[in-house]
């Protein structure tokens, strides 16, 4: 990629959103398109999600009636994608952007490069809610305090159990699918607990993962302190309350990753890191666009997939 | 241009690892004494701190055998790696006290001395601010106090004079002191940088030794002790230096050491996102209790910004004494947001506590010959220890010349400064500044938060102390440091590792053994 190159769209993010656009550009025969992809592959957090016998499927294909594990669907998607004329620019990173030029500065194998674009698509994801952004959860900085994405990095990656007797830190359906995969490699039961008085996944969804584990759940927990020396031992309450464990899971909470937005100037709520929409997907700034769990919230994969289809309509009416 | 993470000229200090079963290569394992010599040391230095550090960089100019030791995995790790980042002009210090003279020897070599060790300084500045009458009145004292200190360009500042510089200073705010000689740091390559330069200077380091005691030599003259370590080494020293920080009190009841009290002070901090810097342009300093120094906010050099310490004292040995609680944080953001309007919207991405060496017996306990012919204390350096690293090592390299005969000649062949190829540093980009010999997997982002590279993360595990651990990595390259605090990076990061090193993954450790990435005793299976 030549340096100071144009496009007609740049979508940030090649995960289920990012692609939902690029194939709805693609339909309707606009590009140039770039989908810049900071990962070595595109497919986003679904593709960590390995297919494998006795493992534990947690992704919902609604368009089929089906639960599967995430690197298929995300690999459907990624087809879909391949036969796009989509310019893909994988390992290359946006560091910076400049909302009114619609210029992205990204670093990739290469160097460091500049790209514009008529109009852009941000579609970078969400992450984990750290122990430091609950605020309800503070105490020791030891070894083995994971996010649900190391949990599949190791497990999923390299047959490695993060923790045989998991405490899950976190109610929504990413922690029970985290507990259901815990459990499923054989940890123990693990033990669940929350801020939350009942856990916020629906009882629907926590039927479904009851096929692999039933976690053991406290909630209504107001302050609590990981313990541990080098490595975690368990959480403890203020009020006394004790989950001896040998691994501590924060999982769920999705946080927007939306920093290059705050960095570079797009309206950004705070402390929540909330995109401020104009209207539909479109930012504070003409010309940009949102898909996808950068929204706010939490989707599933199929979700953002036809966001970003829908996306890439606004984007077409934008450029008309 | 020098090329990326090749550090020239030569090492000639060893490093080893006592690491018995660990994630580290035969050739930095640490298995018999025989490995560093069988010459006794001229002195060894008992903690790898920011002191320590600083006394090894400062001997290494000197024709001497010096031993670097440290029961952590990497150097600057325990008091040192967690404070406010920041260098201390002593203007509140006590007139007359040693601590007064040390800072304000260091508040001199600062500038001078980062060039040389290559690390980044922002001299900012510092405003005192007081937000109710009652501190108002205080300032005027403090300005004096500042006077005594010889920091003589400390001057107070009108309501609106404060405004003009702090656009968002709390609205309470009555009047301030303008502190111009505080300036932010890089307080984990402070002490990577010094010794560094001490082990290419032919300082030993080795690190992951616990000393558990002290065999005393016998005098007449200048005796023969042996340091012994947990398990069971015996090293032979002329001169031991018990720079070991919180450590300092077990190893000199080793020696028969004189009596002190030493204790945790834990501080908990509040890191902020890059987002929040634009609020502070200095640091920004509350007006002093009896009890403590109060909650500063102010940015750190990775562009970040800090608010804290608390000042919470616990009991010597506390395991506590580095967690965060609940009520400490929220105290922080409280104290915080009296100086800074808008500080509790800001988003936060991590939480520390530091323990720093209180002494019950003031600031900088320094004993020569204590217990045994040969052996100096020095504690209690609380929290000015990373300012006055430099000027204290000249102090401690004059008694022991002083008291305990311990004769200098330069070692013309010794570097005075990290050399330019002494690189990585988060601060130099392989792609920026037209750098030329940037390879592509600098190009290669693994931390998406600091934008870290694969090819950086490969230098540092190639740089002078082989850095073996991820907390060594963190504090190098700030992989791990930002926003998402690991989630995105964390494994990647294990696999570069582990690729690099040929260590097994399944071994890598937060901060040594005992801090797995996973649950020990798995063999990885690879698909």
């Amino acid at each position: 990629m030549s340096c100071g190159q144009h496009f007609k769209v740049a979508i940030i993010g090649g995960g289920p959103a990012g692609i939902g656009v690029a194939v709805g550009l693609a339909k309707r025969g606009i590009g140039p398109v770039v989908l810049i992809e900071r990962r070595a592959e595109v497919g986003g957090t679904p593709m960590g999600y390995r297919k494998k016998p006795g493992g534990v499927p947690t992704f919902v294909e609604w368009t089929r009636g089906r639960v599967v594990f995430g690197e298929e669907l995300a690999g459907r998607m990624a087809k879909r994608l391949a036969k796009t004329d989509t310019t893909i620019r994988l390992s290359a990173q946006v560091t910076q952007i400049d909302p009114a030029e619609k210029r992205l500065t990204l670093l990739w194998p290469e160097g460091v490069c500049d790209v514009t674009a008529d109009a852009v698509v941000l579609a970078a994801g969400a992450r984990e809610q750290t122990p430091a952004e609950k605020g309800w959860l503070a105490g020791a900085r030891t070894a083995r305090v994971g996010f649900t994405r190391h949990i599949t990095g190791w497990l999923d990656g390299h047959g490695l159990l993060p923790a045989r007797k998991p405490v899950v830190v976190g109610s929504d359906l990413i922690a029970y699918s985290a507990a259901a995969k815990l459990r499923a490699a054989g940890s123990d039961k693990p033990v669940m607990i929350d801020r939350r008085r009942s856990p916020s996944a629906g009882l629907f969804e926590r039927l479904f993962f009851r096929r692999w584990t039933r976690p053991d759940w406290s909630g209504d927990v107001t302050a609590a302190g990981i313990k541990g020396d080098r490595s975690a031992a368990g959480v403890q309450s203020s009020d006394g309350q004790d989950w001896h464990g040998d691994g501590v899971m924060i999982c769920g909470e999705l946080v927007p990753n939306t920093e290059l937005a705050l960095l570079g100037g797009l309206a950004v709520e705070l402390p929540s890191r909330q995109l401020q929409l104009a209207r539909g997907q479109a930012l504070s700034e003409p010309g940009w666009f949102a898909a996808g769990n950068v929204l706010g919230g939490f989707h599933g994969a199929q979700w953002c997939y036809f966001n970003g289809r829908q996306a890439a309509r606004r984007v077409a009416n934008f450029l008309e | 241009m020098t090329q990326f993470g090749t550090w020239q000229p030569k090492i000639r200090g060893k490093l080893f690892y006592n690491w018995p079963q660990g994630a580290c290569e035969e050739a930095l394992r640490f298995t018999s004494a025989g490995q560093l010599g069988v010459e006794p040391y001229d002195v060894a230095i008992v903690g790898a701190g920011v002191v320590g550090c600083g006394l090894a960089y400062r001997l290494s100019q000197y024709d001497l055998r010096v031993l670097l030791i440290d029961r952590l995995h990497d150097v600057g790790e325990g008091t040192s790696k967690a404070n406010s980042a920041l260098i201390h002009s002593g203007y509140d210090a006590k007139p007359g006290s040693l601590e007064s003279k040390l800072l304000h020897e260091a508040e001199a070599d600062w500038p001078g001395l980062a060039a040389r060790l290559k690390i980044p300084l922002d001299p900012i500045g510092g405003i005192m601010m007081a937000v109710t009458d009652e501190q108002e009145r205080q300032l005027e004292a403090a300005e004096k106090n500042a006077h005594a200190n010889r920091a003589t360009d400390v001057r107070i500042l009108s309501a609106t004079e404060i405004r003009e510089r702090e656009p968002n200073a709390s609205p309470d705010v009555r009047g301030g002191l303008l502190v111009p000689g505080e300036s932010l740091v890089d307080p984990f390559m402070a002490s990577i940088a010094y010794a560094e330069i001490a082990l290419a200077n032919g300082v030993d380091i080795l690190l992951g030794a616990d000393i558990a005691g002290v065999e005393l030599g016998q005098p007449p003259g200048a005796p023969l002790h042996h340091l012994v370590t947990a398990d069971g080494h015996r090293l032979p020293v002329r001169r031991i230096v018990n720079a070991a920080g919180l450590g300092s009190r077990r190893l000199a009841d080793g020696y028969g050491g004189g009596a002190f009290d030493i204790n945790p002070r834990r501080g908990q901090f509040l890191l902020f996102d890059k987002s929040a810097r634009p609020l502070v342009q200095h640091i920004l300093l509350p007006v002093p209790t009896a009890h403590t120094k109060g909650v500063l906010v102010a940015p750190t050099i990775f562009g970040n910004l800090l608010a804290g310490p608390t000042a919470e004292d616990l009991p010597l040995e506390d395991p506590a004494a580095t967690h965060t609680t609940v009520e400490g944080i929220r105290r922080v953001v409280e104290g915080g947001s009296r100086l800074v309007d808008g500080l509790a919207r800001q988003p936060v991405i991590a939480t520390y506590a530091g323990a720093r060496c209180a002494c019950s017996q003031g600031s900088y306990v320094i004993r020569h010959n204590d217990g045994a012919p040969g052996i100096v204390t020095v504690t209690g350096a609380r929290s000015t220890g990373l300012t006055a690293s430099i000027s204290l090592a000249r102090h401690l390299i004059d008694g022991m010349q002083k008291e305990l005969g311990l004769e200098l000649s330069p070692d013309s062949a010794a570097l005075d400064c990290r050399p330019d190829s002494a690189w990585p540093g988060w601060w130099r980009r392989p792609f920026e500044n037209g750098a030329t010999d940037a390879r592509a997997d600098h190009g290669c982002a693994v931390c998406f938060c600091e934008v870290i590279s694969g090819g950086e993360i490969r230098d540092a595990l190639d740089s002078p102390l082989k850095p073996r651990t991820m907390d060594a990595l963190k504090r190098r390259t700030r992989v791990l440091s930002g926003r998402c605090q690991g989630f995105d990076c964390q494994v990647p990061l294990a696999e570069i590792v582990s690729g690099h090193t040929g260590i097994g993954i399944a071994q890598l450790t937060k901060n040594g053994p005992g801090s797995e990435l996973v649950v020990p005793g798995q063999a990885e299976v690879t698909a």
